[in-house]
C-alpha cells in the first residue's frame, strides 16, 4: 500500500509533526503550576507554553526552533490572541528543552504554523479562562460576566478591571480545564496583523547570542580536519608542529559513523581560542585511508542519470491508465537536471559539548533536537535525563541543522577534555562537507493526440536519494517524488511516474522545499514546453487543466492533506493578472509563469517573472510577481519576508549555486566557489497574499520552488528553454 | 605574548595575543564581544564588518597589530539602545529573518552614511554587494537604508 506523502518526509516521521500529539496543559516534573502541585503564588504557568508572573509580566515559550523563518514571533501571536493581551507586551522565549513531549521542538517541513495552530490557541485559551474563573470568584459573580481585555479581567456588570498580574495566585490553584471555548475569527486583533521580529533590537544592537556566540564558563575552542572522502580512515596524525602553538591545549581523534549522520574520521585541534585552533589545524600532517570510493565524480554521475533515465525506473511512483499502449500522434520529449546544493547559512555549523563523567551537558542550534540527544545518548552511552539541552538561535538553517552531524562530533571531542568545548566549523567546511539537497535529473515524455490534448504523460526521476543516507543503502524510503506521486496536480488520462536513486559517495540531506523544488522545476517547464508545442496559451493551458479538477486525498489516513488545483490555479491567475499576462509588452520583454502546490503544507504559491533581453543569452529580471494562498495569515510581514527571502534563495540556485565533485571531493571550498544572491543581482518584487480563511499552512518554503521554472520560462518565451539549472552552466549572464 | 592597547567602542582595553589575529576573533573570543559575527573568515561574506576610523573593514582580514590607535567601532558600539539611524531604519523596516548578517550589513551601510548622507542608488549597491544575507533581506535593507538616509538629512 502507498504511503501518504507525508510519511516519506524522514524527518517528519522522525519528528511528531504531523502526529497532532502535542496536548497542552503538561508540564514534566520539576515545573510548578500543575493542579495540585505545590506553588509559591509567583507565578501562573497552566502550560508549557506560557507564563504569567505577579507584576503582569506575560512569557511566551516557543517549542520550535527559529532559524529566520520567523516561528518565534507567529507562534507566540497565536498564543496572546487567545490570551487577550496586547503582543507589545509580551516576553518571548525559547520553550526550554525538556518542558513539552518528545517530538514537539521538531521544526522543519513548514509544519510550525500548521500543526501548533489549534495548541496554541487552546493554550492561550486555557489561561484567560482561568483568569476570568479567578476573577468571577473574586468578585462572586459568574464567569459570563466576566470578559478578558488587553491582559486584564473585566467585570461586564461594575466595569471593573483586575491586571492578570493580581490573578496570578487565585487562578494557579484552579484546576486546569480540559475544553475552552475559543475565539470567533473574525474577533482576531493579532492574528493577520504584522508585527516585527520578536526580540527585534537585540538583533539590532547585537545582543541576540546565536549558538556560536554563546560562551560557556572555562569553554575552550575547536576546529577540525576530516578526513577528505567519506567513509575513510585516519591512519597517522603528525601534531608536533600544531602543539607547538603557544594556546593549543590538546588534539584529538575521532573515527566517523555511518547512518544517520555520516561523521566524517577527524582530528580536531583544541585550543584557548577560535583563532589558535584555525592556525594550528593548518599545521596537522595526518595520513588518511581514503577507502574504496575516493574517485567519484558528479559529470559521471549525470552521464549514469542519462542512460538510466532510458531504463525502468526502479520504484513504480504513481500510474495511472495504460502508457505503454498510447501511440499519440506527436511525442514530446525533454531531460532537465539540477546540482548538489549546499545550504550555506551564514552562520556556520558549531556546537558546544560538556563531559562531566556520565554527565552530558549541550549548547546549540537544532531543528530535530530529540533525534540528536536520543541518538547521542544511545551512541554514547549516556542515560537521556542525564544530558541537559540548551537550544539556542540559529543563523540560518533551511534544513541544514536537521542534521547533527556537528553536535555528534562536539560530543567526540568533549570526550577526551575536562572542560566545555565549542566546536566551529569553518567556512570551507560548511561547504565541502555539509548533506547536500541530492543531484537530480529528470526525463519527461508526452504523447500528444490529433487534438493537441496530452494521453499520456511520463516521468521518470532520477537522483542520490538523502534517505540512503539517513537510513542507509536499504531503505524502501528512497523515491524522493513529492508533487510527483498520487499528489501530482496535472490530470491526463494516462500517466506514470517512477524513480531511480543511485549511489554516490557525499553525504546528502534535506534543504529548503526539498524535493517539492527539485520536481516542480522540470514539471512546470515541461508544460510550457507542451503548451507552445500544442500551440495554447501557457496561462490558458495550465488553467484549463487545474481549474476543474475537484480537490483531492493522497493518502489513506485521516490526517492526510487535501491537494486542491484550484487554489493552485488561483494563485497562478493571480499573478497573470498583477504581471499583465496578455497585455502589449516592451520590445525584448518577455514572462514566465510558474505554479505549484506545497503538497505537505497547505500552501500554494506562483511565480510570474518578466526579462529583458539585453544581448544573446544576457538578460535583466524586470518584474516578479509573487503569490500565495496559504489559508489564514498569522503574521503577514513575516509571510513577505519569506516570499521575498524565497525569491533570492531561488533565484542562488536558479543562476549560480552548484556543488561538483571530483575524486569524491567537493570541489568548492566557500562562497568565492559556492556563490549566493547579492545585494546587487536581487531583482524588484511583488508579493500578493490570497484572502483565505481556510486553516493556516505554512510559508517558510512555499515561495521557492517557482522562481526556477518560471525564470526559465521567461527565457523560453525569449527564445531560449534552459533545462540545466544553475543556468550559468549554459552561458547565461545577467545584470 | 605580546600585548596591544586598542579602543573599542570608545572603551580602551588591552588584549594577550598572538600579532597575527584577526581582530574578529579578539573581539568574539577575547572581549565578548560577539555582536561582530564570524561567517567565513576569508573576506567573503561581511558578516564580520564593523568600522575601523569610521571605514567599513572585515574583521577578519585585520590582524590585532594593524588595529592599535584606530577607532574600532562595532554593532553593540553603533548604539546600546538601538538609537542610531541605521538601527532605527532596520526595526521600521523590519529586515531581519534569521538576524545573523544583520550587524555586519548595518555596519556596511553606517559606514556609508558616515561618508556619504545623500548616496546614489548606485552607491548604495556598490557599499552592501560585499555583504551576504542568505535569507535574502536584500529589499529590505535596501528600504531600511533608504529610511536611514532621510533620518539623517532631515
Amino acid at each position: 500500500m502507498k504511503k501518504a506523502i507525508i510519511d516519506r518526509r524522514q524527518f517528519i516521521k522522525l519528528g511528531s509533526f504531523a502526529s497532532g500529539g502535542l496536548a497542552i496543559g503538561f508540564l514534566l516534573p520539576g515545573l510548578p503550576a500543575l493542579a495540585g502541585a505545590p506553588f509559591d503564588c509567583e507565578f501562573f504557568q497552566p502550560n508549557a507554553y506560557l507564563k504569567i508572573d505577579k507584576k503582569g509580566k506575560v512569557t511566551i515559550f516557543v517549542a520550535k526552533q527559529e532559524s529566520g523563518q520567523g516561528v518565534d514571533t507567529a507562534l507566540p501571536m497565536i498564543v496572546a490572541e487567545e490570551l487577550e493581551v496586547d503582543f507589545k507586551n509580551v516576553t518571548v522565549a525559547i520553550a526550554p528543552y525538556g518542558t513539552l513531549t518528545e517530538g514537539a521542538h521538531d521544526t522543519g517541513g513548514s509544519q510550525s504554523v500548521m500543526t501548533l495552530y489549534s495548541t496554541l490557541r487552546q493554550a492561550g485559551a486555557i489561561a484567560k479562562t482561568m483568569l476570568i474563573s479567578a476573577a468571577a470568584a473574586i468578585w462572586k459573580i459568574k464567569e459570563s460576566a466576566c470578559a478578558a481585555d488587553n491582559g486584564e479581567v473585566v467585570n461586564t456588570i461594575t466595569m471593573q478591571r483586575i491586571k492578570y498580574g493580581a490573578l496570578v495566585c487565585q487562578a494557579a490553584q484552579l484546576p486546569v480545564p480540559k475544553e475552552v471555548a475559543l475565539k470567533n475569527p473574525k474577533d482576531f486583533k493579532i492574528i493577520g496583523k504584522s508585527e516585527k521580529r520578536a526580540n527585534l533590537k537585540d538583533i539590532l544592537t547585537g545582543k541576540t547570542k546565536y549558538g556560536i556566540d554563546t560562551k560557556v564558563e572555562g569553554m575552550v575552542y575547536a576546529v577540525a580536519e576530516r578526513c577528505p572522502v567519506l567513509g575513510g580512515k585516519l591512519i597517522s596524525v603528525d601534531d608536533r608542529a600544531a602543539m607547538k602553538i603557544p594556546g593549543v591545549l590538546k588534539v584529538v581523534k575521532y573515527e566517523g559513523t555511518g547512518a544517520p549522520m555520516h561523521v566524517r574520521a577527524g582530528v580536531a585541534v583544541i585550543a584557548i581560542n577560535t583563532w589558535t585552533a584555525i592556525k594550528a589545524r593548518k599545521l596537522l600532517k595526518i595520513v588518511w585511508e581514503e577507502g574504496l570510493h575516493n574517485n567519484e565524480n558528479t559529470e559521471t554521475l549525470f552521464a549514469q542519470f542519462k542512460e538510466k533515465a532510458a531504463l525502468a525506473p526502479q520504484y513504480e511512483t504513481y500510474s495511472k491508465g495504460k502508457v505503454e499502449s498510447i501511440k499519440g500522434k506527436k511525442e514530446i520529449t525533454a531531460s532537465y537536471a539540477a546540482p548538489f546544493l549546499a545550504h550555506a547559512t551564514i552562520e556556520p555549523m558549531n556546537f558546544i559539548a560538556a563531559i562531566n563523567g556520565d554527565q552530558c551537558e549541550l549548547w546549540g542550534g537544532l531543528q530535530l533536537p530529540d533525534w540528536a540527544v536520543n541518538t547521542i545518548a544511545a551512541d554514547f552511552g549516556f542515560k537521556k535525563e542525564n544530558i541537559k539541552m540548551n537550544l539556542t538561535l540559529m543563523g540560518g538553517a533551511f534544513g541544514r541543522r536537521l542534521h547533527f552531524d556537528f553536535a555528534i562530533e562536539a560530543v567526540k571531542i568533549a570526550k577526551q577534555i575536562d572542560k566545555p568545548v565549542q566546536l566551529v566549523w569553518e567556512r570551507a567546511d560548511d561547504t565541502k562537507f555539509s548533506p547536500y539537497r541530492p543531484a537530480n535529473y529528470h526525463f519527461l515524455k508526452a504523447s500528444i493526440d490529433e487534438q493537441g490534448n496530452v494521453q499520456a504523460w511520463q516521468h521518470h526521476v532520477l537522483g542520490t536519494p538523502v534517505a540512503t543516507m539517513t537510513e542507509g543503502p536499504n531503505t524502501k524510503n528512497a523515491p524522493e517524488m513529492s508533487g510527483l506521486d498520487k499528489s501530482f496536480c496535472y490530470d491526463f488520462p494516462n500517466i506514470k511516474t517512477g524513480y531511480t536513486g543511485l549511489a554516490f559517495n557525499i553525504n546528502r540531506g534535506w534543504l529548503r522545499a526539498v524535493d517539492i523544488c527539485a520536481n516542480t522545476f522540470p514539471v512546470e517547464c515541461f508544460i510550457d514546453e507542451i503548451a507552445i508545442s500544442t500551440k495554447k496559451d501557457p496561462l490558458a493551458y495550465r488553467l484549463s487543466l487545474l481549474e476543474n479538477r475537484p480537490d483531492f486525498k493522497t493518502g489513506d489516513d485521516p490526517g492526510a492533506i487535501l491537494q486542491s488545483p484550484s487554489r493552485i490555479a488561483g494563485v497562478l491567475k493571480l499573478a497573470a493578472d498583477k504581471i499583465g499576462w496578455g497585455a502589449t509588452r516592451s520590445p525584448q520583454h518577455f514572462i514566465g509563469l510558474a505554479t505549484h502546490s506545497f503538497v505537505f503544507a497547505k500552501a500554494y504559491a506562483a511565480h510570474a517573472i518578466e526579462i529583458e533581453l539585453l544581448a544573446p543569452k544576457k538578460f535583466r529580471i524586470t518584474r516578479v510577481v509573487a503569490t500565495i494562498d496559504c489559508g489564514q495569515v498569522i503574521n503577514p510581514d513575516g509571510l513577505l519576508n519569506q516570499m521575498q527571502g524565497a525569491l533570492a534563495f531561488g533565484l542562488s540556485q536558479t543562476l549560480m549555486g552548484e556543488i561538483t565533485v571530483m575524486d569524491s571531493r567537493v570541489e568548492q571550498e566557500g562562497f568565492y566557489g559556492y556563490e549566493i544572491l547579492r545585494f546587487k543581482e536581487m531583482p524588484p518584487v511583488e508579493v500578493y497574499i490570497v484572502e483565505s480563511k481556510e486553516e493556516p499552512g505554512g510559508v517558510g518554503e512555499v515561495g521557492l520552488p517557482t522562481v526556477s521554472p518560471a525564470l526559465c520560462n521567461a527565457l523560453a518565451a525569449a527564445g531560449y528553454r534552459p533545462r540545466i539549472l544553475p543556468i550559468r552552466k549554459d552561458g547565461f549572464t545577467w545584470v | 605574548m605580546p600585548q596591544f592597547a586598542i579602543e573599542v567602542n570608545k572603551k580602551n582595553y588591552t588584549v594577550e595575543a598572538d600579532a597575527d589575529m584577526p581582530l574578529l576573533w579578539v573581539l568574539r573570543d577575547l572581549l565578548n564581544l560577539t555582536g561582530t559575527k564570524y561567517g567565513c573568515g576569508v573576506a567573503s561574506c561581511g558578516a564580520c564588518t564593523v568600522m575601523l576610523d569610521g571605514e567599513a573593514a572585515f574583521a577578519c582580514q585585520r590582524p590585532i597589530s594593524k588595529c592599535v590607535g584606530k577607532k574600532i567601532t562595532t554593532i553593540e558600539g553603533l548604539s546600546e539602545d538601538g538609537s542610531h539611524p541605521v538601527q532605527k531604519a532596520w526595526q521600521k523596516a523590519s529586515v531581519p529573518q534569521c538576524g545573523y548578517c544583520q550587524p555586519g550589513q548595518m555596519m556596511a551601510a553606517a559606514a556609508l552614511l558616515e561618508k556619504n548622507k545623500k548616496p546614489s542608488e548606485e552607491e548604495i549597491k556598490e557599499a552592501m554587494n560585499e555583504n551576504l544575507c542568505r535569507c535574502g533581506t536584500y529589499h529590505r535593507i535596501q528600504e531600511a537604508i533608504h529610511y536611514a538616509i532621510d533620518e539623517i538629512n532631515q
